[in-house]
């Protein structure tokens, strides 16, 4: 099958290597082998996806899942008949009460779809008709590090490939000049929030070369991009072409293809000393841009800069563009933190909607808004006046899709009037994950790697694709 | 680009392409059978379609009924089998299209054909089968022969001996991870024109197994397999301290201790008799697993998780299996049940530790791990209390006469003042002469209280409105109301860590009230308190109420409208058995409520006396005298406290007559106040020697290790390995497919650690010599190095791989010599020059028809590039330390303070040194393909990536080890620039430049001169890189043009690569 096909691939490419690069080894020396054969499996909708991950858990209550008769039962205690015994959280679990707390902010239907957005989300209420919200996701783990895993990687221990770097193997690179996969981080206003880590964006047990590569918002973008002061580009030319002819001389004598591997990936390294600066360089981006994406758009690191960099990566051929935004995990203080991270998101979220359409780009780019669980219906904490938490949710939450593949101005699922138990359509993480594969094109069941003697995929042995959102 | 799927089937095909060869089951057949049939006829029971197993030879050749069977050997047109996989019949081929699954191949359908037409023989599972030593003939070394006859079938040989440079380098990367110098590399040439090449060569793999470089070498492998790191991972990644146990690595890898001795110590050292402190810290090693300190967790998930992550990580170790297969479910390839998984996870289930740990540093069980030269300062500081001790015991009777000299006096003193009656009042003064009202006899009235740490005393004396004030039982007191309660500002900031006591008369009116807390006044909320709860007195010390905390209270209860004295000290261990409770000088017993106190408190509450547990906690009853001390104080102390009499009224009672608090404060008065200088100086001593010797004790390294609980924890089989689904009661146990225990070998991680080491295991010694195979070939003999499995690789030359597993047990696990066996062998020592042919034939070498050439290991990597420039600091263990890394790096991921590297010599240990940060790995590790340390890593992965050459060219470690390596050009090379370089070339590559590279190098030379020359700014820049010191008396246009030349050899594709 696939395998015996890559080997011939792979022969063929060391036949050629002997004397010399081939370019279309070239192109794909940054990251795969251009994909695998046979791939995609059938026509995509998408070539790329960016996925705005919210770190922490924004909550569906104030956001999303409009529940206006908890109004009428604030204050009360959690009904046993809703929480039905599932476990919580051990931050939660014993505390001596759970009364029910209805969102401070106020909703109202958006476009002609008459989504239902909160006063918080104004931007992204104004293009609801071309989102769709899946209102019935759910995940399996309630702390961040399991869920947020679990959302990466199918898995909710670490250890497993991430999904972009899945894609990356798959499909391999539309770039000579980027990687394939790229992730962004802000961090959120107060500079808090649950920490993140790299083996999210890992390549788990594929090789190396198919993990995310972080872009960094100080310093170079790309780590030890720059070359240093007092050594400027043209003392870098001579050191290539030195360098190179002596591996060249090496690879003449000796005969191992790694060594033209290496020669080409000077000369990539090089051409990414051009081509990253270009990418982040966003002096020729018109004034128009930064009245779309917002101010924060011109400060390096934020949530709206990073947006307005997803579209120009976009742009460029990277596959997969992942932005995380922390700080969403409101267990305290959530009427006087929540507004801050959606003020920070709105916009440039909405803007990059806009942005991609504009160019014609949203038909063929996939884009995901949403965090690793929902928040719980009861108050965590101290409930008073003016203040009121939540803890983590995993039994229900929201997420937006917009663009390729998507068919737009939709709600899909529904929970109940607690939000708390999804009463329809229920969405599993795998299932999410099959949906995401399905848009690019791929049978996430067909989409393996075999490690330590089994068949690995992303959504492990589970995941149906949700037929009803698409286009 | 090495891609390790590919090399499975491209070795399979090298192995089946000789059409005379027979086919062999094992080699040839499982493969397939596991890959393409056992997910439904096989192992699982759970997954299994039918009744027919490809994974049982009964099975697989039964009759099926109506005259059908599977396999009829050498008829494969009769056999089931092969009529099914070859169908055209989408309807009926198998493996069945309608599951999705495809075709097999055209090749393995044949294979398949082959063997049933041969007689389709079967063959337990090659690796389940004892090695046995094959025979040789011939006077060669036994690894050539074996190589040699497995060339032979493919019409190979080897190539010739590398040259001595190559070799010499080759050896000294594979055994120390460092290059030679090159009066290393003439020493060995001189040395083989004097007593031959043979001999020589013999020397130097001597000289490179003792050095200790060797043993660091050697390390950072088994630190991989070993998941060793410097935090614990998971969400939080908060610090812990392992370095102990990476020296005892390091110390058993240089002086060779036995592979056997080496696993018995690291997987059951503490259940060895009476072991020794180096056995317990060895047993670190399945301490070393990931842990979360992450609030909110069910801890039991996590602790499951801990166990698993020991029992997964001891079949890859050592037995090569992927046991962690059958954790949900029995294993879909290899014969191991869900229940095998659960017997072998019992062993290490039996740990008194936590789920959720501690996030500051190690988590119990741990102990203290001196090295030898802390352990001979503590002997001297525990003698030099011991000799304070003695002196001061010695001084017990002269302290006794002189104390009951002091008490006759007072005795008269305080008889004179009870003749008059002064009431006592001893409020609101410190002062022990003047405390007491003495209107007659200012040194006849003697009292005396416990002053040493006391940070806050609130007499309760004068009014507080709306409280009312009454006679108490020291002057007055506050009645408080149930409403109302007094606050004391912001002091008695008490955190987690610091110890404290807070003690008050109380007469409580009801059995709930705060006495004194420290909170939101929310009993829930984070800080501490004083309450009383149903009567019963409660400490409670909270970061979220929830799950991080601690809260003890008393067995009994107390009386209500009773006068009593409660006693409250915490000793600042973080731990519920470190809180004393006394009422009325009488120690309580405690029910201990909550005992996970891990995180540091933040308030800025006030002190509340009365109050701070909300409206329904407010103190109803009396309350007088208050104190809060910032120590915990000692048990004559808090046997003091309550006691009423003064001192002189003690002292006035016949000795005989006095009970034990009198005498402790009478005792404590004495020595505090009226003591000859003489005892006085001797407490001095013997409390500045127990300090001393504590606050050394204090900075003595621990290390978390394995321990076995008092009682056994029950081992359940996990139902789809979900915590919180218990199946069958499971002992521990080993896979019933493996050699049983023997009698005699204790049912625990001992026995378990013998078995593996057992002469007759099959996997243990050949697992191991294959992943040694695999650090100086750059693969397994099994390339799948982490499964010996149905599923993993059959071994390129099994012979080989016997061979040198026999020739290791039998050495007596002797690791140093099984790597002189293999480096002296002419397979190891030859050229990897390759030819278009051998390309053709064997792309990655599996074959062994030449030398291997692969790219160096990330930590091999900068190590040589410190090496060359003289930057290294070679000094053997101790704390990790933090080279140079892009600032930001930990910030943007999990905000904090971020990463400080070091200063000085931190900056230039050897790497396998470095912190190492789990979710934050050290970048220029990790971008050369070092496993991060999550998991048990025992695979060699490498890439060939732009962000690597980004890595060499720009970071400063690299930037600055070519400015020190040209300033060695310069400075030790005194001939012409073609000189300068041709020396640097042989600093890094152990030879001399070509005469073509020669003139590229000057050529580039004089580029980067050109423009030095005319930019001395630019020079200066590129010649401060680091911290190391300039070089002032260099040329700088000549020194940046050098170290530009320098940066250049370092990212030759030869400096990266073993040749």
């Amino acid at each position: 099958m696939d395998t015996v096909q890559l080997q011939l691939t792979r022969r063929h490419f060391f036949s050629r290597t002997a004397t010399g690069i081939g370019t279309a080894a070239l192109s794909s020396l940054l990251n795969a082998a251009g994909g695998l054969p046979g791939m995609p499996h059938f026509a995509p909708k998408a070539k790329r996806v960016i996925y705005l991950f919210q770190s922490g858990g924004p909550s569906q209550i104030e956001l999303f899942d409009y529940k206006p008769r908890l109004q009428d039962v604030a204050g009360q205690e959690m009904p046993e008949s809703v929480r039905k015994g599932q476990r919580l959280t051990t931050m939660s679990a014993s505390q001596s009460s759970l009364p029910l707390v209805p969102s401070r902010f106020s909703f109202s239907r958006h476009g002609q779809s008459g989504a239902w957005v909160s006063e918080l989300l104004p931007y992204t209420a104004k293009i609801a008709d071309r989102l769709t919200f899946i209102k019935s996701l759910h995940t399996e783990a309630i702390n961040h590090d399991p869920a947020v895993t679990f959302l990466q990687t199918g898995a909710q221990i670490a250890g497993r490939p991430s999904i972009g770097a899945w894609l990356t193997y798959g499909l391999g690179s539309d770039t000579e000049n980027l990687p394939a996969f790229v992730v962004m981080i802000s961090p959120g206003g107060g500079g808090g929030g649950q920490p993140l880590y790299d083996r999210l964006w890992g390549s788990g047990f594929l090789p190396t070369r198919y993990q995310g590569v972080k872009f960094r918002s100080v310093g170079d973008p790309v780590l030890y991009l720059s070359d240093p002061d007092g050594f400027p580009k043209q003392n870098r030319r001579l050191y290539l072409d030195a360098l190179s002819r002596l591996n060249q001389m090496k690879l003449d004598e000796q005969g191992d293809p790694e060594i033209a591997t290496r020669i080409a990936q000077y000369e990539m390294a090089f051409r990414m000393q051009s081509s990253v600066p270009e990418l982040t360089d966003l002096t020729g981006e018109p004034e128009s841009t930064f009245q779309l994406y917002g101010p924060d758009a011109r400060k390096p690191g934020t949530f709206a800069a990073n947006c307005l960099l997803a579209r120009r990566l976009a742009e460029r051929g990277v596959r997969f563009i992942q932005l995380f935004h922390r700080d969403w995990d409101h267990h305290g203080r959530l009427p006087t933190d929540l507004p801050k991270r959606c003020k920070e998101t709105d916009q440039p979220a909405a803007a990059l909607i806009q942005d991609l359409e504009q160019r014609g780009m949203l038909d063929d780019t996939l884009v995901l808004w949403g965090g690793e669980f929902g928040r719980t219906v009861y108050c965590q904490g101290r409930l008073t006046k003016d203040d009121y938490g939540r803890d983590h949710h995993p039994r229900c939450f929201t997420m937006w899709m917009a663009g390729g593949g998507m068919r737009p101005g939709i709600t899909f699922g529904a929970t109940d009037e607690y939000s708390y138990n999804v009463e329809e359509n229920p969405v599993h993480i795998h299932d999410l994950q099959a949906t995401i594969l399905h848009c690019l094109g791929i049978d996430h069941t067909r989409l393996t790697f075999q490690y330590q003697g089994r068949h690995f995929r992303l959504t492990d042995v589970h995941g149906a694709v949700v037929k009803p959102v698409l286009a | 680009m090495q891609s390790f799927i590919l090399g499975l089937v491209l070795l399979w095909a090298i192995c089946v392409s000789q059409a005379d060869a027979q086919v062999r089951f094992n080699r040839d057949i499982r493969p397939i059978l596991s890959d393409k049939c056992y997910t439904c006829h096989g192992p699982d029971p759970g997954n299994r379609k039918s009744a027919l197993r490809f994974d049982i030879e009964s099975s697989a050749k039964a009759d099926l009924g109506k005259g059908r069977f599977a396999i009829i050997a050498r008829d494969p047109a009769g056999s089931e089998l092969i009529r099914r996989v070859s169908s055209t019949n989408a309807a009926l081929r198998m493996p069945p299209a309608y599951a999705g699954h495809a075709k097999l191949s055209d090749l393995e359908i044949d294979t398949l054909r082959r063997w049933v037409r041969e007689g389709a023989e079967w063959e337990s599972h090659w690796s389940l089968i004892p090695p046995q030593r094959p025979k040789l003939n011939g006077a060669t070394h036994a690894i050539d022969q074996l190589v040699q006859a497995r060339l032979a079938r493919e019409g190979l040989t080897l190539s010739p001996e590398a040259s001595p440079a190559t070799l010499l380098r080759r050896l000294s990367l594979d055994l120390t991870g460092l290059p030679p110098t090159p009066g290393e590399l003439d020493d060995f040439l001189h040395d083989a024109s004097g007593i031959g090449h043979e001999r020589a060569y013999e020397k130097q793999v001597d000289r490179l197994l003792a050095s200790p470089r060797y043993a660091e070498r050697m390390a950072v492998l088994w630190l991989d397999a070993a998941r060793y790191a410097d935090t614990n991972g998971y969400q939080s990644d908060g610090v812990r301290d392992m370095y102990r146990w990476r020296d005892w690595v390091i110390n058993a890898f240089h002086r060779n201790m036995p592979f056997d001795q080496f696993t018995i110590e690291q997987l059951a050292g503490d259940l060895l008799p009476n072991p020794a402190l180096e056995q317990r810290i060895a047993t670190g090693f399945h301490r070393n697993h990931r842990t979360t300190s992450v609030g909110g967790i069910v801890a039991e998930e996590f602790r499951v998780e801990y166990v698993a992550d020991r029992a997964e990580t001891t079949s890859t170790v050592w037995l090569g299996l992927t046991t962690g297969c059958a954790r949900c479910h029995d294993h879909k390839y290899d014969p191991i049940t869900q229940k095998d998984f659960y017997r072998l996870f019992a062993f290490f289930n039996n740990v008194p530790e936590k789920g959720q740990v501690y996030n500051f540093g190690n988590e119990e069980p741990m102990i203290k791990a001196p090295t030898e030269e802390m352990s001979r300062r503590l002997a001297g500081l525990d003698a030099k209390a011991a000799a304070a001790e003695a002196a001061w015991q010695a001084l017990q009777p002269k302290i006794a006469k002189a104390q009951r000299k002091w008490e006759k006096d007072i005795a008269k003193g305080s008889k004179a003042q009870r003749a008059f009656a002064a009431p006592p009042n001893r409020k609101g003064t410190r002062d022990p002469g003047s405390r007491r009202a003495a209107p007659f006899c200012a040194s006849c009235s003697i009292d005396w209280t416990v002053e040493e740490g006391l940070l806050l005393h609130l007499p309760l004396d004068g009014e507080a409105a709306p409280l009312e004030s009454q006679p108490g039982k020291i002057g007055g007191a506050q009645r408080f109301d149930g409403k109302h309660f007094l606050e004391a500002g912001n002091v008695a900031r008490f955190n987690y860590l610091d110890p404290f006591t807070i003690s008050a008369w109380i007469q409580p009116a009801a059995p709930d009230g705060a006495i004194l807390s420290k909170l939101e006044d929310y009993m829930e909320a984070e800080g501490y308190g004083l309450y009383l709860m149903d009567a019963k007195l409660r400490l409670v010390i909270t970061k979220r109420y929830t799950d991080i905390g601690l809260r003890v209270e008393t067995a009994s209860r107390l009386s209500l409208h009773q006068w009593q004295h409660v006693l409250v000290s915490y000793d600042g261990n973080r731990y519920a058995n470190g809180v004393s409770i006394r009422i009325d000088g009488v120690e309580q017993k405690l029910n201990v409520l909550f005992d996970d106190l891990n995180y540091p408190l933040g308030n800025d509450e006030p002190l509340r006396v009365g109050g701070g547990g909300g409206e329904k906690l407010r103190f109803r009853g009396v309350m007088d005298d208050v104190r809060i001390y910032k120590i915990a104080l000692n048990a004559q102390q808090a046997l003091s406290l309550p006691v009423l009499e003064t001192v002189s009224q003690i002292a006035a009672i016949p000795a005989s007559r006095r009970n034990p608090a009198q005498q402790a404060k009478l005792r404590l008065c004495f020595l505090d106040q009226y003591a000859p200088g003489e005892v006085r100086l001797a407490q001095e001593l013997l409390q500045l020697a127990q300090r001393e010797r504590k606050q050394y004790h204090d900075t003595i390294p621990t290390v978390m290790v394995m321990q076995e609980s008092p009682g056994i924890r029950d081992t359940f089989v996990l139902k789809r390995g979900a915590y919180d689904a218990p199946g069958e009661k499971v002992t521990p146990g080993v896979p019933a497919v493996l050699p049983p225990f023997q009698k005699g070998w204790p049912e625990n991680r001992l026995g378990l650690a013998r078995w593996l080491v057992d002469r007759g295991h099959p996997l243990t010694a050949r697992v191991t010599v294959n992943r040694f195979w695999q650090m100086l070939f750059g693969t397994g003999l099994v390339r799948t190095v982490e499964d010996f499995g149905s599923q993993g690789e059959w071994p390129v030359n099994p012979d080989l791989l016997d061979w040198l597993a026999v020739e290791f047990m039998e050495s007596g696990w002797n690791v140093k010599q099984l790597l002189k066996t293999i480096a002296t062998s002419a397979t190891y020592r030859q050229s990897s020059q390759l030819t278009p042919a051998l390309l053709e034939k064997d792309p990655e070498n599996r074959l062994l028809a030449r030398g291997p050439r692969f790219r160096l290991p990330a930590e091999v990597l900068r190590d040589q590039a410190l090496f060359t420039s003289g930057l290294l600091v070679e000094k053997t263990g101790g704390p990790s330390v933090k080279p140079y890394q892009p600032a930001g790096l930990w910030q943007e991921l999990a905000g904090g303070s971020g990463y400080k590297a070091d200063r000085g010599e931190g900056l230039y240990r050897r790497s396998l040194y470095t912190y190492w940060r789990r979710t934050v790995a050290p970048p220029s590790m990790v971008t050369f393909d070092s496993p991060n340390r999550e998991t048990c890593s025992v695979r060699a992965v490498r890439t060939n990536t732009p962000l690597q050459a980004l890595n060499l060219m720009n970071d400063v470690a690299y930037l600055e080890a070519s400015r020190k390596l040209a300033a060695r050009m310069m400075r030790e090379s005194q001939g012409t620039t073609t000189q300068r370089l041709a020396y640097g070339y042989r600093l890094v590559l152990s030879r001399e430049p070509k005469p073509q590279e020669a003139a590229i190098l000057l050529n580039a030379y004089q580029g980067f001169l050109a423009y030095y020359g005319k930019n001395s700014a630019a020079a200066v820049k590129i010649l401060s890189q680091g911290e190391s010191p300039a070089e002032a008396s260099l040329d700088p246009a000549e020194h940046a043009a050098y170290a530009g030349v320098a940066s250049l050899i370092l990212n030759l594709d030869e400096a990266v690569t073993k040749e």
